[in-house]
């Protein structure tokens, strides 16, 4: 059975439309707005899984809004990479239901519906650039998702939270404006903004443009990505953020450069016009540079949240690795570990919200010996500690070994070492926080006399840490899920 | 040493970018892809069939409504996040550093010619928005005419006059009328011809396409102007 198409239409406009009405439905009491905004994201998660389970079946499909024929009207195409919809809904259902407490204490009451507005906003925004099949459209959806990001993020109030967000901002500005300046040249070589004929009409195309096009969009997508020398914006922003939104940066918003990415990659492919092996090299060094040097920084971190903010860009280092390698398996690996990484950071990130909920308190120093006070919400940390390090059988060691031999397979086994290193990196770092956590006497005897975290925080902490260990075990199904998608990105190389 | 770094990066910046821009189809040309491919469809079927006769009004808000849509949203992310990080009450918001409302008197000539001027804006604007779909202009310029005698009208006025303009019931529902609007045509396109965002296509039924161009226009320009006057205030309010 075929859902009705303008189901994919309605994906974006029906929490793109809840979001507005926010600040509407929480007027009289803030509260509201927390109810309305997870019955949105509960509606769009219903849509997405209706879709997902639809290109599992029969593969990528297509709709154009206002009933034009592309590339007149603007299309919206879903394929297996657009399935991250389904992990940015669960994270955004899970991220509500772990502000309700969160933000009545992290903020202003006048503030909140307009945090949840943000919120929806920002989660609509990643929806509609993983879907959407026409550059321009993708570039309106990043602004979406963009601006709300760096409002999301000095949303408490504090001076410090401020001038994160700005330093953010002004990176994050930056490189949309590249991102722009690279549509604008695809446009004049072309004519059109639809992504399939962009790809069908560069043949042909002039060079220099085309490198300069092709050129700004990977710098712009690696500023948005955080690989490693453009990653100054990360640390400040991703630590000081609400937990909840910093789960839905670090977790989510940072792929968006990946799926920018990935989209970079199905024009110049399936065009041909283009030389991507020059561009490959960086991002293969790129990667390597970020996983080694993300895992150092995050080595001489105290402040759990920035020790796990540097880690996003060791990660992250992972799937610009596997992408730059462009041999299957290395792109299979990169993908699902954008799915895989998504989870365990968000497990990280709210599990550290929850401590320092509890707590008060911040620094591994400080938080020593909460393991016997917190015993679940520790227990869920540590399960996203193993699963990042990527130990068997959890959903952080499919993804990497995929990449390894990824960088086998395309003949680098060097970055197959980089790679064994920074995993070393990381386990150092994790081994230190769940160490702290059970093992080293407490600093301030009190910290063993907290309570447990409320039940809103506590559920959706494990169920993303059951999620870290059914990812593990059940590996190969999204492997297989996204296969088909990698080979076909891959076929004009000859399989790859 | 730092001017001199600033000074060759920008030279290596430009460089490739001016050779890039040389090899470019020439602006303008008739040859050129942008006036080759999508746009000559648009100019030779977008009067009859998109409901508009200023075809830019019909790419905007027809051919690639959605994209206008988005933007609409855009602009109301850009007042939520101003909202939400200056409204008061912000944890680490120290009492003295509340901004100053202005205090400097208004002249009377300026507030008596505001107050002249203000019935021809308005009628100014409204003739932009309602005009859009056959002349220049529509719902963003004629939102921003109205924004801006808003914010005219509030400097002159005193504070809970102001306060009034802006009605607080509303107020919220106003801010959004630009993508609820979007929302609601989008959905009676969809009833009307099985199509998200679809308006009717040529043929006799024309006229229906064109009043639900008029009422996003209308959802546009209220939305805008509420949208530019609240930013206004709240950068503007003591804090």
């Amino acid at each position: 059975m075929t859902p009705w198409p303008p189901l994919l239409a309605l994906l974006i406009v029906v929490p793109l439309t809840g979001a507005v009405i926010t600040p509407v439905v929480g007027r009289t009491r803030a509260v509201r707005s927390a109810d309305w905004s997870l019955g949105v994201m509960l509606a769009t998660s219903v849509i997405a899984l209706v879709l997902v389970v639809q290109v599992a079946r029969v593969g990528p499909f297509s709709y154009v809004v206002g009933g034009w024929v592309a590339p007149y009207g603007i299309e919206l195409r879903f394929d297996e990479f657009g399935a991250v919809i389904a992990v940015i809904c669960l994270l955004g259902t899970l991220a509500m239901v772990f502000s309700r407490r969160y933000a009545a204490q992290a903020m202003a009451e006048q503030r909140i519906p307009y945090y949840y507005a943000l919120l929806l906003l920002n989660l609509t925004g990643m929806i509609g650039f993983a879907v959407t099949g026409d550059l321009f459209n993708l570039f309106v959806f990043m602004e979406i998702l963009s601006l709300s990001g760096y409002a999301l993020v000095a949303v408490s109030g504090e001076k410090i939270a401020e001038m994160a967000a700005f330093k953010y901002l002004v990176m994050g500005a930056i490189s949309s404006l590249v991102i722009l300046l690279a549509i604008g040249i695809l446009y004049a070589l072309t004519g059109s903004l639809n992504m399939a004929d962009v790809t069908g009409r560069l043949a042909g195309a002039p060079a220099a443009p085309l490198a300069v096009a092709f050129g700004a969009l990977t710098l712009g997508f690696m500023v948005k990505a955080a690989a490693f020398p453009l990653h100054i914006w990360l640390p400040d922003a991703h630590a000081i953020a609400p937990s909840p939104v910093s789960a839905i940066l670090s977790g989510l918003v940072v792929k968006v450069g990946i799926i920018g990415m990935l989209r970079v990659y199905q024009i110049a492919y399936g065009s041909g016009a283009v030389d991507m092996r020059a561009l490959n090299h960086v991002l293969m060094w790129l990667g390597a540079l970020s996983i080694v040097m993300g895992a150092f920084f995050a080595v001489f971190q105290d402040d759990i949240k920035m020790m796990l903010a540097y880690s996003t860009i060791s990660n992250i280092g992972y799937i610009i690795m596997g992408l730059g390698l462009a041999s299957s398996y290395g792109m299979i690996g990169a993908s699902v570990h954008v799915f895989n990484h998504a989870i365990i950071k968000a497990t990280l990130f709210l599990g550290a919200g929850a401590l320092i909920f509890q707590t008060g308190k911040r620094t591994l120093t400080d938080l020593a010996g909460v393991g016997h006070a917190m015993p679940w919400t520790v227990a869920a940390i540590s399960v996203g500690a193993i699963s990042i390090v990527g130990i068997p059988p959890t959903a952080g060691f499919v993804c990497k070994w995929y990449i390894a031999l990824g960088a086998v397979q395309a003949g680098h086994p060097f970055f197959a070492f980089a790679l064994v290193f920074g995993a070393l990196f990381i386990f150092i770092y994790y081994i230190r926080m769940v160490n702290a956590f059970y093992f080293r006497q407490p600093r301030d005897p009190a910290i063993l006399e907290v309570t447990e975290a409320p039940a809103s925080m506590l559920v959706p902490v494990l169920i993303l840490a059951s999620l870290c260990l059914i990812m593990g075990v059940m590996g190969s199904l999204p492997l297989s899920f996204i296969e088909p998608a990698v080979q076909r990105l891959l076929l004009p190389l000859g399989g790859g | 040493m730092r001017r001199a770094l600033v000074i060759f990066v920008l030279v290596a910046v430009a460089i490739p970018l001016m050779l890039a821009m040389a090899e470019l189809p020439r602006h303008g040309s008739p040859d050129a892809p942008p006036q080759t491919h999508v746009a000559p469809y648009y100019l030779e079927h977008g009067p009859e069939e998109a409901g508009a006769e200023n075809v830019v009004t019909a790419v905007i808000l027809n051919y690639r409504g959605f994209d206008t849509q988005g933007e609409v949203t855009v602009i109301f992310t850009a007042m939520a996040a101003v909202v939400a990080v200056l409204v008061a009450g912000g944890a680490g918001v120290p009492a003295d550093r509340a901004a100053a409302p202005a205090t400097t008197p208004v002249s009377l000539i300026v507030r008596f010619i505001v107050r002249v001027l203000a019935p021809f804006i308005v009628l100014f604007s409204v003739y932009v928005i309602l005009n859009g779909h056959v002349t220049p202009g529509g719902g963003f310029q004629g939102g921003t005419i109205l924004g801006a005698l808003l914010i005219a009208l509030t400097l002159i006025m005193s504070e809970s006059d102001a306060r009034a303009l802006l009605p607080q019931r509303p107020q919220r529902l106003l801010q959004a009328a630009a993508p609820l609007t979007f929302f609601a045509v989008g959905m009676i396109g969809l009833l009307l011809t099985g199509d998200y965002l679809a308006y009717p296509h040529s043929g006799p039924t024309i006229w229906i396409a064109t009043l639900m161009l008029t009422v996003v226009e209308i959802g546009i320009g209220i939305g805008g102007a509420m949208v530019v006057a609240t930013i206004f205030r709240t950068m503007g309010a003591d804090r």
